[in-house]
């Protein structure tokens, strides 16, 4: 299906999360990293931020846990239209940090706090993928 | 988090600042003039309950999530010049902020007359944001919004279905706040609620807006200008009514603060209104259990809970059963939203609850706390936010 032309496509080239999107585009989750203890730091630091030679962007697991979620009905925003009913949800990643994402290839009723699921890549755009989620059966 | 900035100029500020007039335009579906328009009004009869004159302003303190400009407003006002003004962002989160800008540049002697207001035209459906995201999406939006996750219902959302998950939250505890704001609408002659009564089988039987929330967990969409004047307590009391003292006052982001999707900022995703609430009462005389009602932010049901919580009435995840038995009601132990509330009386920001605070205070309201002695007054959580605690004179 075409993309709705009011689709709120983000803005790829921001210097801070340009790492996150190019992955998305090789169909990697990458997340960033702070060599020193290893703690994820979502939303990212850019890299002049004091530490900043510290941080490194890595692929991580895609696996995760869902945190919360919300499910929207109709009527609901055009660009989305085609996705009713969609749930969006808070993802736990296995290596910690939390973000925000939709679920694929899943109903309302299959949808469980803490339940496992794992990354897929909708491609928007040439330029654009969206990281999203399906249950990890 | 340390407050070490300049614990004296919270002394100064404590008791010593007032709010001396307050004043609105009928609130609306749609009110037909711009903000622009309506601002100068509203100060204007915020200044006439003073019994102050525009010739008396000279500082300005204002929030919008438009484009109107201090000069404008007060050239049209007659202000015969400003000599300190602040504009604070975040919408709704920035509501007690403008009252803690305005006593802390009194306080420091940048100003002695302060205005603050908020006209907001948001009754019209096209005028809503998130039904006209249609531009590259840059900065803090882009963590969330490219998934869908732009109505403002949905971030919430995120919020009450974790609490109901987590704590045993239910609808029906949504459902008593929402009943608690249209209670006290009901008897609010400026409430866009006044004519229409919610009990619990209306309320339940709602339709959903974004899964677990439905249409009465939302606040109004509402057009209205209102305004309040801020001097220090000196002029306050030869002024004509009785003065709501500002005791204490706090702004806060948070840890890892996001815009609006905020879920980063604690392992139990805290939201702002517990990093606000710490600087508060460690502020503050007075404590949660000396409040003898609360004007809790409540662009939606969810956040009333978590701010009863956050704000100290009672531990975390009691939030739920702590709205039962009427005890949000007038006439019970917390009456919270006493003229209605975002939810019942009208939405503009949380600028009405500045408002009813002061009403409460000069027992004037229209749901009138016996003898209040002291008020909690609170910004939108979840965006940067703010809170002030006012105390009767």
């Amino acid at each position: 299906m075409a993309l709705h032309p009011d689709f709120p496509l983000p803005d790829v080239d921001d210097p801070v999360m340009k790492p996150f999107w190019e992955g998305a585009r090789a169909h990697k989750l990458m997340q960033q990293r702070d060599r020193e203890g290893g703690k994820l730091h979502w939303p990212p630091k850019p890299m002049y931020w004091k530490g900043g030679e510290r941080l490194e962007w890595i692929e991580v697991s895609g696996r995760g846990e869902v945190f919360t979620y919300v499910v929207a009905y109709e009527p609901f925003l055009p660009a989305f239209q085609d996705k009713l009913p969609h749930i969006m949800v808070v993802v736990q990643l296995a290596e910690g940090a939390r973000i925000v994402g939709y679920m694929k290839n899943c109903t309302p009723e299959e949808m469980r706090f803490g339940m496992r699921v794992r990354v897929a890549f909708d491609d928007l755009t040439e330029r654009v993928t969206l990281p999203v989620w399906e249950p990890d059966r | 988090m340390t407050d070490g900035i300049d614990t004296d100029l919270f002394r100064r500020i404590r008791d010593q600042v007032a709010i001396v007039g307050i004043g609105h335009l009928p609130f609306a579906k749609d009110i037909g003039r711009p903000i622009s328009d309506t601002a100068v009004e509203a100060i204007q009869l915020a200044l006439d309950d003073a019994g102050l004159a525009a010739e008396d302003v000279d500082g300005m303190c204002m929030f919008e999530m438009e484009s109107t400009h201090e000069v404008s407003i007060a050239r049209r006002l007659g202000v015969d010049g400003l000599r300190w003004w602040s504009k604070i962002s975040y919408g709704g989160g920035a509501s007690a902020a403008t009252i803690m800008q305005a006593a802390a540049a009194i306080a420091a002697g940048l100003a002695t007359t302060v205005v603050c207001h908020r006209a907001r035209n948001r009754g019209s459906r096209a005028s809503r944001p998130w039904a006209q995201e249609r531009e590259i999406v840059k900065d803090d939006k882009a963590l969330h919004t490219p998934w869908g996750l732009i109505r403002p219902v949905d971030v919430i959302g995120m919020w009450a279905h974790r609490h109901m998950h987590q704590y045993g939250t239910t609808r029906e505890h949504f459902g008593n706040v929402a009943i608690a704001a249209r209670k006290h609408a009901n008897n609010n002659p400026y409430a866009m609620m006044r004519e229409r009564k919610l009990d619990m089988e209306t309320y339940m039987n709602a339709r959903v807006i974004g899964y677990p929330l439905h249409l009465f967990d939302c606040c109004l969409e509402t057009d209205g200008a209102l305004a309040c004047v801020v001097t220090s307590v000196e002029r306050a009391r030869d002024l004509k009514q009785i003065p709501a003292l500002v005791h204490s006052v706090a702004q806060a982001s948070g840890p890892n603060p996001v815009h609006l999707a905020n879920y980063n900022n604690t392992p139990e995703m805290l939201t702002t209104a517990a990093f606000c609430a710490e600087l508060l009462w460690r502020r503050s005389e007075l404590q949660p259990r000396d409040m003898d009602c609360a004007q809790i932010y409540d662009a939606f049901t969810p956040l009333v809970i978590s701010g009863l919580e956050d704000y100290g009435f009672c531990k975390r995840g009691e939030g739920g059963p702590f709205t039962e038995g009427g005890r949000l009601e007038l006439g019970g132990e917390l009456p919270v939203l006493t003229s209605g509330g975002g939810l019942s009386e009208a939405y503009v920001h949380g600028f009405n609850l500045i408002l009813e605070g002061v009403r409460q205070l000069r027992g004037t309201s229209y749901n009138q706390v016996p003898d209040c002695k002291a008020t909690l007054v609170t910004g939108a959580s979840g965006v940067a936010t703010s809170a002030v605690v006012l105390r009767a004179d």
